[in-house]
């Protein structure tokens, strides 16, 4: 057990395992993992294809339920809550950023990223000022009324950034979110994420096997094979 | 209400979004729409043309006759002069849409005809001449001749086929026997005026009309009547009539038939074809609600990251079912607005003075003791409008259902996952 107080954690994880049933033999995708993020933490989960990143990460975000163990985000157990208080929780809690940038075709720029502040019910002028300020901060200005289809990648993945801290939650989850993205690119978005983290303390934890957001990493966990081979800090 | 207008503003984009998919499930069901519209219209107003036809080749919408007459068709069982006015009173009370265009009084048995050179079992009508000629079908069908008028006595108007069989033509005179009031045969000579053909055998072939005086004086029936009939504005209202005249004549012995009872062989006619078109319907709303289905379930299936997406980011799943839901709705309700126009257009537009079913029908076409006139025009009415657009509502809504649902059940690990 870590020595940090629950109210320095942001996520935690007990003995957590995800078995999909299979045949000929059940999968086991993530096997007895046991974590804690704390707040402001800027790690990454590394590890090959089909290590179980994207499983843990879908747990941590209450997007998969795990097969058995325990999760917590900040002080919450979220492995009991209802689909409903789950999405709550999303809302509140935790901000996405995935590889396809998955931003909605229908809504501008600035609707997507202020769509966890509509829902949340943030009057207009105070969304759209905090994502005015936010665009401005990491080189959105100017494009808030355009169409993800008229953004470039690295343009998209800005706004799906800006979506997901715009909310100020606890934790961010970022699925390979440089995959998509060129080099230079990439470290542009890297140098966004790490200031937010620096300047508003938000907690990032990326899913990720490029060596640029390693290298960044304050911390690097390594999965193989569904278990944690390596937590490395500094 | 914020997240429901956030919602309702999604699934508008959504719509708008894949204008294509929608247009072509909003043009099924306003296709669906309009054929409604328009065969319910078409079949409305063929009904109510074979109910005219049919109320006109009898004795009206609503009709008074004395209780026992409709099963012994005697003299015996007639209205007396008191019962025929309270009839007729009860009539001319009715104000408004339920008042009468036509009214008659008649006074009749079944007898013989007899020329020299045959005899013919017949129905006698005696009528009102002057009401009589705006009332009955067989009145606007003169082949020859004219109808009867007020001053006649011996005048006599026949079917075609009763000329044709006696060796009749105008002028000639034939003999009418039939059992008058007091249990006599008695006889009555007539005079061919007029002749007429409906086109229905046994009208052609079997009534003759003659003045209700004459025949009163024959029969020995005072100012008695068999039946008082009035045509009504429209068949829709004998319902309300029915229940008018009933109460106004409560106590007199008179029993009041709508046409339904009166005519059942027409209305089950009438059953038969309505039955019919809510196959062909029912048929055609099920093709509909399958294209509907199929479209929106496709639309769920091509969108499963989407909605994982807006899941991740709070949706409830039961916000991302409603979120397809309302999408439903909306495609329902622009199908609704463009197919009543459709149907309107259609309708109104092109079949207004009616659609001529000649070339499929032959010359004359009978069908529930009617003969049918080829023809038809389709009579639009709000409430059948209202019932149309209710029906494609219930497939629009019914269709998008299930896809509601599957939306709620989308995995949302899954449907995230990167490809």
């Amino acid at each position: 057990m870590s020595t940090e107080t629950l109210t320095d954690i942001a996520v935690r994880t007990e003995d957590v395992w995800k078995i999909y049933a299979q045949e000929p033999e059940d999968v086991e995708a993530v096997r007895g993992v046991s974590l804690e993020v704390r707040k402001g933490e800027f790690m990454t989960m590394a590890g090959p294809s089909g290590s179980g990143k994207t499983t843990l990460l879908n747990m941590l975000g209450g997007l998969t339920r795990p097969t058995r163990g325990r999760i917590w985000v900040g002080d919450l157990e979220i492995t009991t809550l209802s689909n409903k208080e789950l999405a709550r929780l999303r809302l509140e809690s935790i901000g996405f950023v995935f590889q396809a940038f998955n931003l909605l075709p229908v809504l501008s720029a600035l609707e997507n990223a202020e769509f966890s502040l509509l829902l949340r019910g943030v009057p207009a002028e105070e969304r759209h000022r905090r994502v005015r300020a936010l665009f401005d901060e990491i080189g959105l200005g100017g494009l808030e009324d355009r169409k993800p289809g008229k953004l470039s990648g690295g343009q998209q993945q800005r706004v799906a950034v800006a979506r997901a801290v715009v909310g100020q939650p606890t934790l961010v989850l970022a699925d390979e979110p440089t995959a998509n993205l060129d080099s230079h690119t990439s470290d542009a978005l890297l140098d966004i994420m790490e200031r937010l983290n620096q300047e508003h303390g938000t907690t990032f934890l990326f899913s990720t096997h490029d060596p640029r957001v390693m290298e960044r990493a304050r911390r690097r966990v390594s999965l193989v094979d569904g278990r944690i081979e390596s937590d490395e800090r500094g | 209400m914020r997240r429901t207008l956030t919602l309702f503003r999604l699934a508008a984009r959504g719509v708008l979004r894949e204008a294509r998919r929608s247009l072509l499930t909003a043009a099924a069901m306003a296709l669906g729409l309009a054929l409604l519209m328009f065969t319910r219209s078409l079949a409305d107003g063929g009904h109510e043309d074979w109910i005219n036809a049919g109320v006109r080749m009898g004795a009206g919408h609503v009709l008074f006759q004395a209780p026992g007459y409709r099963e012994s068709r005697s003299l015996d069982d007639r209205l007396s002069g008191i019962q025929t006015r309270a009839a007729i009173a009860a009539l001319d009370a009715l104000e408004g849409p339920l008042a009468p265009m036509a009214t008659t009084i008649r006074l009749s048995t079944n007898g013989l005809a007899s020329s020299a050179s045959s005899a013919l079992p017949v129905v006698i009508h005696g009528v009102n001449p002057e009401t009589e000629a705006n009332f009955s079908h067989a009145a606007e069908r003169i082949t020859e001749g004219r109808y009867l008028e007020q001053d006649d006595r011996l005048a006599a108007y026949v079917g075609q086929g009763v000329a044709e069989r006696l060796g009749l033509s105008l002028g000639s005179r034939f003999v009418l026997t039939a059992q008058s009031t007091d249990g006599e045969i008695q006889g009555q000579l007539a005079r061919v005026v007029g002749v007429f053909r409906t086109g229905l055998p046994e009208v052609d072939e079997g009534v003759v009309h003659i003045p209700i005086a004459t025949a009163r004086s024959w029969l020995g029936a005072a100012d008695d009547a068999t039946t008082v009939g009035a045509i009504l504005p429209t068949s829709g209202v004998v319902p309300e009539v029915v229940r008018a005249v009933r109460s106004d004549v409560e106590g007199e012995d008179i029993r009041v038939l709508g046409w339904r009872e009166a005519y059942p062989q027409l209305d089950a006619a009438l059953r038969i074809d309505d039955y019919g078109d809510y196959v062909f319907l029912g048929i055609l709303f099920a093709i509909v609600a399958l294209a509907v289905l199929n479209t929106v379930l496709m639309a769920v299936l091509h969108r499963k990251r989407e909605f994982g997406v807006l899941q991740a980011l709070g949706l409830t799943p039961a916000e991302t079912g409603l979120l397809v839901f309302t999408e439903g709705l909306m495609l329902t309700a622009l199908a609704g607005v463009v197919g009543m126009i459709a149907g309107a257009a259609l309708t109104w537009g092109f079949f207004r003075d009616g659609l001529d079913f000649s070339a499929l029908m032959s010359e004359e076409m009978t069908f529930g003791g009617i003969v049918i006139d080829p023809v038809i025009v389709p009579k639009f009415r709000m409430v059948q409008v209202l019932q149309s657009f209710f029906s494609i509502a219930v497939v629009g809504i019914t269709a998008s259902i299930y896809p509601a649902y599957y939306a709620t059940k989308i995995d949302v690990g899954e449907a995230l996952k990167f490809e």
